[in-house]
């Protein structure tokens, strides 16, 4: 054998030197010649290592046997990941339900709906009208389909109680548009839509179940719909929902001459969804679509004094509506939440590293080179961090049992939202990241100790704790994430509180409501009319009643609609300065009933007919911006020009919230029940409000009864109490609310974990040092001083970041704030307070303990 | 397909192949490493290489099982070289290692059809 070196150098030399003078005789430069060399020398060398499967298996099973000797130290780690990346997860699941995945419908991506702008301001984006759906379906080429669909309500009976069940009349080419076909018989014809053949209806599959026992059977029968018996011709499958889950059949929707009249092109009354065709993209349909609407003025003047065109929207962000901020913002807490678990994470496996550097040192010596200890501590952060984001799965799987429970009906796609594959891939690709984030830093501290400095030191360290960048570094961020997390918390919290102190502007206190849709069918306006009095004088008899009235729209229903109306003795010039509020229809005695001040004036009362003169009540909105320098009382509204019948403003009543506590009020305008605008009317759907002597529900009931004697074939629908009506218009922001109060307390939790953690290390790492200090005479309240001064530096410096931070993000907040502005001083100063003063007990606790240290045992262990 | 040839070459050569051409090549004369290297490349039509990081290990490692003996040898004019040459334990290797490769070959042949060059 040749000795080592110097035979083996000279032999290899021999041979590199042979090589290269072979080389250079072939032709190769100098330059070409080395390079072949160094590639022959490194052929073997190159070879990847580090992914050849035996080594990374190697590491697994040594990084498993690693976590079972320190389980303590396992379980803390997994906990904190579990929960940060299930709390990912479950948001994430809601975001990929609700935003992400395609809407349930064949190509979803190619559907849009088409809303209407009369150019005029508030009426820029309106449903269609017949006439106008009409002229899109048969001359426009962009599309493959168009369907026009308008929701409302049935009365469903024979078959048990009467119902009133939410429905949609829909265009038969709905059904094909959405590439979906009925379970049991058919979807609608074209035919059908013909006027005197609509007489057929579709079920969805909750009411053939509920309602007919799900026998297919039913299929061909007749079923009577607002007294008007119709013949099922079809089912539709469970998966099927349109527009939502609501609604329960469809009719088809019958346009007779009279719709597509000119007459009836300014009721815009229909939602028209179209599929793009296949190749073309959104902007070339609008195109297409505004050469069809650039013709409309010149063709309908009368319609569109100001011009129309139209706009198209992805149907998906159409469901999805103005939920998507919410959730982003959620998923954004909640992801700095898994940021402070992941900082927490990183200290403890620095402060791991550290009592590992034995092992690691002993390593190196025997050859493990700086890469592939590396290698071999992040296999260990990544292992912990995938069995982390595994257990998180299945806190996931729980939460979103717990997150679709808990949230409002007012998030659309809820039934979709589930663990799918995407959350699991998000998932696995969350940990996977996380165990890198986290591992890198001690990976890397850890690689570089030397054998004699870790031999040379004993059994203390100072490579990590307080004293080392890193740890100071996550801490330090750690304060800065939790307080933009605790800030918006916060500033939702404070919202919230300013919400529940408005005054809807009526009592609401036992206040039962319910819908009551007596079909036209059935009812002239006059048969209608009578029935209310009837019923009205037969309630109030009741021990359990103490008022009762009834509105067209009432406030928190989610029902309402404006109208044009002309002020007597005022010219409008431009028809887009026409006044246009919303109007509601009222029975006498309402304000009085609900509890809404008469400002001025009076209210309506029983003489206010058709054969006396009518009369309208406004509210304050309306008066103060319509009439600012006068009174409203005596002036007079009419709805019509070219007839004028006038109405004679008679009162002026206090404002309601209509839509939402947070929504500003809107200017209304009452007219009497009795005193219909036009000629001929027809009978409306109307919200009957029953104050309760003291129980609602016992009032509900008392309505019920006398409704059933006067007739059993009418069901009442919507039925709540007021408050519920306000608790349901504040439950998507509870909800938003509470669930970044939860990850706010987690990330204060966890960064005051981080804080103490940091803190206690350094104390017990100091021992001896703060053992000696004390022998040589320092205070016991400097020691203390010393101890806390540290973390505080950290948290003080943290605050500072994260109030820079959070007056950053402020601005994504602020459409989810009511009354509380994004920087509102309050929240900014009380919230670091909070902060500092639970950084203070965290450090606390280990400063109690190091001022407690005994010097002479310090010593003696030396 | 090239690549392929060489990643199952490569694969036989670690095998043990490796050991007989080393031994085949010193039978009848002492040769230095750089020149066993040469001859491989050359004799193969440059389908085998022997790369310096897996020639000189291959090397020591024949001669620590006694197989080869490296002897240092100055010829007029040139510097030093390592020469290696085979000893008798190593001859007796070579021919059993003959044999079994030849019937390996024949063998390998009567089951796919490839006619024995």
């Amino acid at each position: 054998m040749p000795e080592w070196p110097d035979d083996v150098a000279e032999e290899l030399r021999q041979h590199l030197d042979d090589q290269y003078r072979d080389l250079r005789a072939a032709g190769a430069s100098h330059d070409d010649a080395l390079r072949a060399m160094a590639d022959d020398v490194n052929a073997v060398r190159s070879r990847p290592s580090g992914l050849r499967p035996e080594l990374i298996a190697a590491d697994v099973r040594y990084a498993f046997r690693t976590l079972r000797r320190n389980p303590g130290f396992a379980i803390v780690v997994l906990l904190t990941l579990a929960l940060g990346i299930g709390a990912n997860a479950a948001i994430f699941s809601v975001v990929n339900g609700v935003l992400l995945r395609p809407l349930p419908y064949h190509d979803a991506d190619r559907l849009v709906v088409i809303w209407g702008d009369l150019h005029r301001p508030g009426v820029n984006e309106i449903p269609t009208s017949a006439g106008e759906f009409v002229d899109y379906r048969d001359r426009t080429h962009a599309f493959e389909q168009l369907a026009a669909y308008d929701t409302l309500g049935f009365n469903l009976t024979g078959n048990g109680e009467p119902e009133r069940v939410e429905g949609a009349a829909v265009t038969a080419s709905l059904f094909s548009l959405l590439g979906a076909s009925a379970q049991v018989g058919r979807t609608l014809l074209r035919e059908e839509e013909e006027p005197g053949r609509g007489s057929v209806v579709m079920l969805s599959h909750t009411l053939w179940r509920r309602r007919f026992n799900a026998n297919p059977a039913i299929v061909g029968r007749s079923v009577l719909l607002d007294g008007r018996p119709v013949q099922v011709v079809g089912v539709m499958p469970a998966s099927f929902q349109f527009p939502d889950h609501t609604i329960e059949l469809w009719t088809p929707m019958v346009f007779d001459a009279e719709a597509v009249s000119d007459n009836n092109r300014g009721s815009h009354g229909y939602t028209v969804i179209a599929r793009i065709k296949a190749g073309l993209t959104r902007e070339q349909a609008h195109a297409d679509l505004a050469g069809v609407t650039s013709t409309f003025k010149a063709e309908h003047p009368d319609n569109y004094r100001s011009g129309f065109s139209a706009r198209l929207r992805p149907l998906q962000d159409e469901v999805v509506g103005d939920t998507g901020r919410p959730l982003l913002v959620l998923l954004g807490a909640v992801a700095l939440v898994l940021l402070i678990a992941c900082s927490n994470v990183a200290n403890l496996l620095l402060a791991r590293a550290a009592s590992r550097r034995k092992e690691i040192a002993l390593r190196t010596a025997l050859g493990a080179s700086r890469g592939r200890l590396i290698r071999q501590l992040l296999t260990e952060s990544v292992l912990v961090s995938l069995i982390g984001g595994v257990i998180g799965l299945v806190i996931a799987a729980w939460g979103v049992q717990l997150l679709i429970a808990a949230a409002p009906d007012s998030i659309p796609r809820l039934q979709e939202v589930g663990v799918d594959r995407r959350v699991a891939l998000f998932t696995m690709f969350v940990s996977f990241a996380c165990g890198l984030l986290f591992g890198l830093a001690p990976a890397r501290r850890a690689s570089r100790l030397s054998l004699n400095d870790a031999l040379k030191e004993g059994g203390r360290s100072s490579a990590v704790g307080t004293r080392g960048p890193v740890g100071r570094v996550l801490v330090v961020s750690e304060v800065a994430l939790s307080l933009v997390v605790l800030v918006a918390a916060g500033l939702l919290i404070r919202s919230f509180a300013r919400l529940q102190d408005v005054q809807p502007g009526f009592d609401s206190s036992n206040l039962a409501t319910f819908r009551l849709s007596l079909p036209p069918s059935r009812y002239s306006f006059e048969q209608g009319d009578r029935f209310f009095d009837e019923l009205f004088a037969r309630v109030r008899s009741s021990p359990d009643v103490s008022g009762v009235a009834a509105t067209s729209a009432l406030p928190f229903s989610g029902t309402g609609g404006g109208r044009t109306f002309h002020i007597e003795g005022r010219r409008v010039e431009r028809p887009q300065d026409q006044p246009e509020e919303q109007i509601r229809f009222v029975t006498d005695g309402y304000f009085t009933m609900m509890g809404i001040p008469i400002i001025s004036g009076r209210e309506f009362s029983r003489r206010d007919t058709l054969a006396g003169v009518r009369v309208a009540v406004v509210n304050d909105a309306l008066a103060r911006k319509h009439w600012p320098h006068e009174s409203a009382i005596g002036k007079r509204v009419s709805f019509s020009e070219r007839d004028p019948q006038w109405y004679e403003i008679v009162g002026v009543v206090g404002d309601v919230k209509h839509r939402g506590l947070d929504v500003a009020d809107r200017a209304e305008l009452y007219i009497p029940h009795r005193q219909p605008l036009f000629s001929g009317p027809t009978v409306r759907p109307m919200y009957l409000a029953v104050r309760a002597s003291s129980d609602p529900f016992a009032a509900v009931a008392a309505v019920r009864r006398e409704l059933r004697r006067l007739d059993p074939n009418q069901p009442v629908s919507d039925v709540r109490t007021m408050d519920e009506r306000i608790g349901r218009s504040l439950s998507s922001r509870r909800f938003s609310t509470v669930l970044l109060a939860v990850f706010a307390s987690l990330a204060l939790a966890l960064a005051a974990l981080g804080i103490y953690g940091i803190v206690a290390y350094s104390v017990t790492e100091r021992t001896h040092e703060i053992g000696v200090r004390i022998a040589l005479g320092a205070q016991r309240r400097d020691v203390m001083a010393m101890v806390v001064g540290q973390g505080m530096t950290m948290t003080i410096v943290g605050t500072a970041i994260g109030v820079a931070a959070s007056a950053a993000l402020a601005r994504l907040m602020s459409s989810l704030l009511f009354g509380v502005s994004a920087v509102d001083p309050a929240t900014f100063v009380a919230i670091p307070l909070l902060l500092i003063a639970v950084a203070l007990a965290a450090c606390y606790v280990p400063a109690r303990r190091a001022m407690r240290v005994d010097p002479l045992q310090t010593l003696r262990s030396e | 397909m090239q690549y392929m040839k060489n990643r199952m070459l490569d694969r036989e050569l670690k095998k043990g192949s490796a050991e007989l051409l080393i031994l085949s090549l010193l039978e009848d004369q002492p040769r230095h490493g750089y020149d066993l290297s040469k001859l491989i490349e050359a004799r193969s039509g440059g389908v085998l290489t022997f790369r310096v990081a897996s020639l000189y290990p291959l090397l020591y490692r024949l001669e620590k099982r006694g197989w080869i003996l490296g002897r240092w040898i100055e010829k007029a004019g040139q510097r030093r070289r390592r020469y290696y040459r085979l000893t008798p334990v190593g001859a007796n290797v070579l021919a059993s290692q003959r044999d079994t490769w030849r019937e390996f070959v024949l063998a390998i042949s009567r089951v796919t059809g490839v006619e024995h060059a």
